[in-house]
């Protein structure tokens, strides 16, 4: 199926479209499509399970690309695109599914599990175990913060985003935005402390 | 202190803060706390690749074509 001349397959492909479908691709491609590793690192968080979160991120991007033309140029495209997955999600799973700021603990370690092995960035290795059970701890302190907490804290600390693009995906004033971001580090911090007594870390200095 | 923590203080805002973490011990400690944690989040949350499935899917979805996504395409 698959012809050995991309270049001269990729112009009929190219001239079959009209100018005005070519910039959109080239432009959504450039703005929107960058972004897939974070929108389907929010939507594992999100779902806790791979396959949904592929289903989610699938979605969004066609949704994304058909109201293409309505995303404000110049602003986040990837603020943009949260809001479109987050919305996916509600509509598609919250509804009918989890109570909110239940977190089972047996699911997150297995799903945890399930995926580091095939599908992590770094390559962990035997001297690693420290930090690869740091990475854990973490993880599941973060994921057993009740949900309102978790989503801000991972837009912000993981993500990157503003207050402003926080409240705005969250739907929420600034100032909710800023005060549980500050009660959510508060739990998380007394999570990882007791992590850290538990496997003797030092919490008073980076290591 | 979350505000300060993530760099969203005004100009004057930030100026007052620092003023008073220079007087005030407790909020000195809790601010390098605040830092601290959010370091770690950062650092210690591992990000997942996109499997390939999904990166193809999405490749389809918008018209382009295997070929070019390897030449152009770059993941942050």
């Amino acid at each position: 199926m698959m012809k050995q001349e991309p270049t001269s397959r990729k112009k009929t492909k190219k001239e079959s479209l009209s100018r005005e479908e070519q910039q959109k691709q080239l432009e959504f491609q450039q703005e929107a499509v960058i972004h897939l590793n974070s929108l389907y690192n929010y939507a594992l968080h999100m779902t806790m399970n791979p396959d949904d979160a592929e289903d989610l991120v699938q979605e969004t991007y066609l949704k994304a690309y058909r109201f293409f033309n309505s995303f404000e140029r110049g602003t986040n495209c990837k603020a943009w695109l949260f809001k479109i997955l987050k919305n996916n999600y509600i509509n598609r799973f919250r509804k009918n599914s989890r109570e909110p700021g239940k977190v089972d603990y047996d699911l997150i370690k297995d799903f945890y599990h399930s995926i580091k092995d095939t599908r992590s960035d770094t390559t962990e290795t035997e001297s690693d175990y420290f930090h690869s059970l740091l990475h854990e701890e973490v993880y599941q302190a973060l994921l057993s913060l009740p949900e309102e907490f978790r989503e801000v804290i991972q837009l912000c600390d993981i993500e990157g985003f503003t207050y402003e693009e926080i409240a705005n995906m969250v739907e929420s004033p600034i100032g909710t935005v800023r005060s549980r971001l500050y009660r959510g580090r508060k739990l998380l911090r007394m999570q990882l402390e007791e992590y850290a007594k538990k496997y003797g870390f030092n919490t008073d200095n980076g290591q | 202190m979350s505000a300060a923590v993530d760099s969203e203080l005004t100009l004057q805002e930030k100026q007052e803060f620092l003023a008073h973490l220079s007087t005030c011990k407790e909020c000195n400690e809790e601010f390098a706390e605040a830092k601290k944690t959010k370091m770690i989040i950062k650092e210690r949350i591992v990000q997942f690749k996109a499997p390939q499935s999904l990166i193809n899917s999405i490749m389809h979805l918008t018209g382009i074509s295997a070929g070019e996504q390897e030449e152009t395409l770059l993941f942050e």
